[in-house]
């Protein structure tokens, strides 16, 4: 490839990481921002302060681990149904696999909404109160899809005969899946457990409909843009930027050599 | 979650951690919330142990703790001793309704014994039957309210509410953006601010204002009367005139440039112009429209007797000026005035009529009158068409 | 009996019994709800001030919301189809960067790619407010190059402004979906062996030809399971038309919100969150038919 096609290359290439990164930019920029007023929206001079008080608005705080907390517990619940899926249908040939594959598939083919629709008016019809329970339900669910079809991904590219070997050395066939699998298994089981819980700390459509009292960050945060922005949020989320950052490179699969 | 660093031999170590600490994570808020002392944001999930007062507001609507000077819910706590949970819940007065309608309507108490709710969402509330009288007996010094509002048309015999602040919605604009002052609703249909221009969300000040520039009376409100100005404001979203329709967040916009001009609420504005002072707000000569919040009572209320010592003590003239220094609204109390203007701290305010409305600007202020649930569905369909495309 | 046999008898049962759990919440809490849509929507809300309903085969549900709502659903998929198209021409170049120039950095581009998306959603939106606001950055670098007139004329500006148009919503739609597009075609184009390229070359094929003979018909696989990760959520989407856009631009997920959580008429929104899902069930139908779920690029 020419030197000009190189560079048109490079460029769009830089142009689209540009796009992507353009309000995660503007979003740590103004975590150094003092606002004049309740709106951190203009840029009026560079402090330190907000990131020596990250904590220090406390309905944001709350709505911070609340999140936290839920994401973690759905992310450990669909992983653990969605493990179990995974091994079932990589393992053995389950009669019907395809149909139950596909109806994994579904919740990812069809847009939020319907799904926030979907468990609003079962909980309505099951009088069920919207709060913390519904929310796990709800976020368990649409991170089972996507654990369930990662980890499947994931054993795919495993190896079984590794297993097979502990065995022929005399261990049984749980520890050998506990001592061989699961360890090799970590990235894995961390890559999906990380997807599961961004999708449910940064998830919208389907709480709004099912959190009933209970708020979540992205709830407590569509509520607070109305009033005021403060700069503990941009604090936040650069925070949770640089963990997600963390995570992501130890959850990255192992590095297939380049053809 | 911990935040060590993985020792790189021990992946394992990390991971059992990494469980560990998401364990306690996942399991901290919830053990929290069920001693209903922790994170939750909400005054539902509290639950209001033992003798604690629990009161859902809308945001920033009182005087908050500042450094060295305690927040009005600080001082009642140091007053009378009684424990409040002060929750700054209702953003939005009908997603509040559809949060607290299922138990209501199942006969079941709320978390919170006190709500503040705007005035024609307290009527709908009162007509459903489903809050408690307030205990009034107890409240002497709800006397002091002025005599405006009292025996308002949503409460039509005091007997269900007592008003929390009252405000009026009218024209905020920045005279920079303008290039001049403005006169009236009019000016928000002007060609020249095309698409810098947003109305409210809240149908009766939108609704409101324009009735009042065509002329019409808003205290008796007629499907009939409102037609040519939900046409007006159609044509005007249709025609991009109108870049927004808005909740609270008009002031992003004023405070950001994107909006010249908008409906919006005088308090907000009087807060805003402290720091963008060219920041306006005006009343048009067409009139203004007067709005109350009101502090009402659901049923089942647990602690009646601490909603009354509450009452009464936000309805000290003292304890009220605070506030309305704060919030910079129409306090519903007698004699705040005059404590504003014996501190100069405080003085100019005593002399705002936006804060105070003088006789001249009175005659100009009208309350949007009551609409019968039937009406009230008509109502909202065409301005839910309108605003929502 | 040895246990070997005893195990080997036992063998069909246990992939059942780990199914069965996860199986359970997915039809507990979405066929059975999703299929419950159904009766709802035929129906009709028994209060103004409740979700609750009677079910009294009322039809009429469907030709109201579809009268009601037709215009916007088509706005939906139009501004999903625009932000996809977009976010292709931005994706392509980028994934085939990646794959055959990215080398051992390849990983970590990859995973700047995947980690804006990690970030607070809402708090994206809201930056893009102030990127995209009148006095923003954006509006003031197209002033200075001259552009303002040019693009006006185009529709892509109103009046000069990009805050609350449909060009700031689809520019928030590209954002938001360009990682899952570019993520299955990096995926899809590791299949591409680079001699085939070299080969191309080799014969005098110019970057352009090798692109449509070569890069092209072998991503396919790749193209459609990020068209499906793009698309549809991109025409469900909430956040982006309520904070970029104005009135004029909504989408039919803020409709189905409004009707729901505002008007709290349940039955019109089961009516349309069905015919949203019917729509898009034959779109995927379409795109998935024979085609298995392998090139999704889940991590």
């Amino acid at each position: 490839m020419n030197r000009a096609g190189a560079l048109l290359l490079g460029l769009w290439s830089a142009l689209a990481y540009g796009l992507l990164y353009a309000p995660v930019v503007v979003t740590v920029l103004f975590s150094f921002n003092a606002p004049r007023g309740r709106f951190n929206l203009v840029w009026q001079g560079f402090t330190l302060e907000n990131w020596r008080h990250p904590f220090q608005d406390g309905a944001l705080t709350a709505a911070f681990l609340t999140s936290l907390g839920l994401a973690v517990a759905a992310a450990l619940l669909a992983v653990l149904l969605g493990g179990l899926m995974a091994l079932a249908l990589s393992r053995a040939r389950v009669r019907g696999g395809r149909w139950i594959e596909l109806l994994l598939a579904l919740p990812l083919t069809n847009p939020e909404i319907v799904l926030a629709t979907a468990l609003l008016t079962l909980f309505v019809g099951l009088d069920l109160p919207r709060g913390p329970l519904t929310l796990l339900l709800s976020h368990s669910l649409f991170c089972l899809s996507y654990a369930a079809l990662t980890l499947k991904a994931r054993l795919a590219g495993f190896d079984p005969t590794l297993e097979l070997a502990a065995q022929d050395l005399g261990a049984p066939p749980l520890e050998a899946f506990r001592r061989v699998t699961l360890p090799l298994l970590a990235p894995g089981l961390l890559a999906a457990m990380l997807l599961s819980f961004s999708l449910s700390f940064d998830d919208y459509v389907v709480s709004s409909f099912t959190a009933g009292e209970t708020l979540t960050l992205p709830l407590y945060l569509a509520g607070a843009f109305q009033r005021e922005i403060s700069p503990q949020i941009q604090v936040l989320s650069t925070l949770v930027l640089l963990v997600s950052a963390l995570v992501l490179v130890l959850a990255s699969p192992p590095r297939r050599s380049p053809r | 979650m911990t935040q060590n660093r993985p020792h790189p031999r021990s992946r394992r170590t990390f991971l059992r951690q990494l469980a560990l600490g998401a364990g306690a994570a996942a399991l901290g808020p919830a053990l929290l919330q069920a001693c209903g002392r922790g994170p939750g944001g909400s005054a539902e999930s509290a639950g209001g142990a033992g003798g604690e007062l629990v009161i859902s507001n809308f945001p920033l609507y009182i005087d908050v703790d500042a450094p060295g000077a305690p927040g009005s819910v600080a001082r009642f706590q140091k007053d009378t001793g009684i424990k409040v949970r002060y929750v700054e819940d209702v953003n939005d007065v009908r997603q509040f309704f559809a949060r607290i309608q299922p138990q209501l309507a199942a006969g079941q108490p709320l978390a919170q014994d006190l709500i503040v709710l705007t005035g024609w969402m307290a009527e709908r509330l009162i007509r459903l039957g489903w809050m408690e009288p307030l205990p009034l007996a107890e409240v002497p010094n709800a006397r002091n309210l002025v005599p405006s509002l009292r025996k308002p048309s949503w409460d039509p015999e005091q007997r269900y509410s007592l008003p929390w602040q009252s405000g009026i919605a009218g024209i905020a604009y920045n005279i920079k953006a303008t290039g001049k002052e403005l006169r009236g609703i009019d000016d928000l249909f002007d060609p020249a601010l095309k698409g810098r221009v947003s109305a409210l969300l809240e149908m009766r000040d939108t609704m409101g204002l324009l009735m009042l520039a065509d002329g019409q009376d808003i205290t008796r409100p007629t499907w009939a009367a409102a037609q040519p100005s939900f046409d007006r404001l159609e044509q005007a979203r249709k025609s991009g005139q109108i870049r927004r329709f808005t909740g609270n967040d008009y002031q992003n916009d004023l405070l950001a440039g994107n909006l010249a001009a908008c409906i919006g609420w005088s308090g907000d504005v009087a807060q805003l112009a402290m720091e963008q002072p060219d920041l306006r707000f005006l009343v048009p000569d067409s009139g203004g429209v007067l709005w109350a919040d009101v502090m009402l009572m659901p049923k089942g209320a647990r602690h009646p007797r601490e909603v009354a010592r509450w009452l009464n003590w936000v309805y000290e003239p003292v304890e009220a000026a605070r506030i309305a220094a704060a919030v910079q609204y129409i306090s519903p109390v007698e004699g705040v005035r005059e404590v504003l203007a014996k501190d100069p701290a405080t003085a100019p305010l005593a002399n705002n009529t936006l804060m105070f409305p003088d006789a001249a600007m009175q005659k100009k202020l009208y309350v949007f009158g009551p609409l019968s649930v039937q009406e009230e569905a008509r109502w909202e369909e065409r301005f839910a068409q309108i605003t929502e495309g | 009996m040895p246990r070997s046999l005893r195990a080997e008898a036992r063998r069909p049962r246990w992939p059942w019994l780990l199914l069965t759990p996860g199986l359970l919440w997915l039809l507990g809490l979405y066929v059975l709800p999703l299929l419950g849509l159904v009766p709802l929507s035929l129906s009709e809300p028994l209060s103004r001030f409740g979700l609750d309903t009677v079910f009294t085969g009322r039809v009429a549900n469907y030709s109201e919301v579809l009268q009601a709502y037709g215009p916007i659903l088509l706005r939906s998929f139009s501004f999903a189809a625009i932000a996809t198209a977009v976010g292709l021409v931005l994706a392509y170049p980028l994934a085939f960067a990646i794959r055959f120039r990215g080398g051992r950095w390849q990983p970590l581009l990859i995973g700047l790619v995947v980690l804006p998306s990690l970030s607070s959603f809402l708090v994206r939106a809201i930056a893009w407010t102030s990127l995209l606001g009148d006095n923003g950055p954006v509006l003031g670098l197209v002033e200075s190059l001259g552009l303002t007139d040019g693009l006006n004329g185009l529709g892509v500006l109103r009046d000069g402004r990009l805050l609350n148009t449909p060009t700031a919503v689809i520019i928030g739609l590209t954002n938001t979906l360009l990682p899952f597009l570019v993520l299955p075609l990096v995926v899809a184009m590791q299949r591409i062996d680079p001699r085939l390229l070299e080969a191309a070359a080799d014969l005098h094929a110019g970057p352009l030809r090798r692109f449509i003979r070569v890069v092209w018909p072998l991503s396919l696989p790749g193209l459609g399971a990020g068209l499906l990760l793009s698309l549809i959520p991109a025409a469900g989407d909430v956040v982006n038309p309520r904070f970029l856009g104005g009135p004029n631009d909504r989408m039919i997920a803020n409709a189905i919100d409004n009707l729901l959580l505002v008007q709290l008429q349940a039955p019109r929104a089961a009516a349309l969150t069905l015919v949203l899902t019917a729509l898009i069930t034959v779109a995927v139908g379409l795109q998935l038919r024979g085609r298995g779920l392998e090139e999704l690029p889940l991590p």
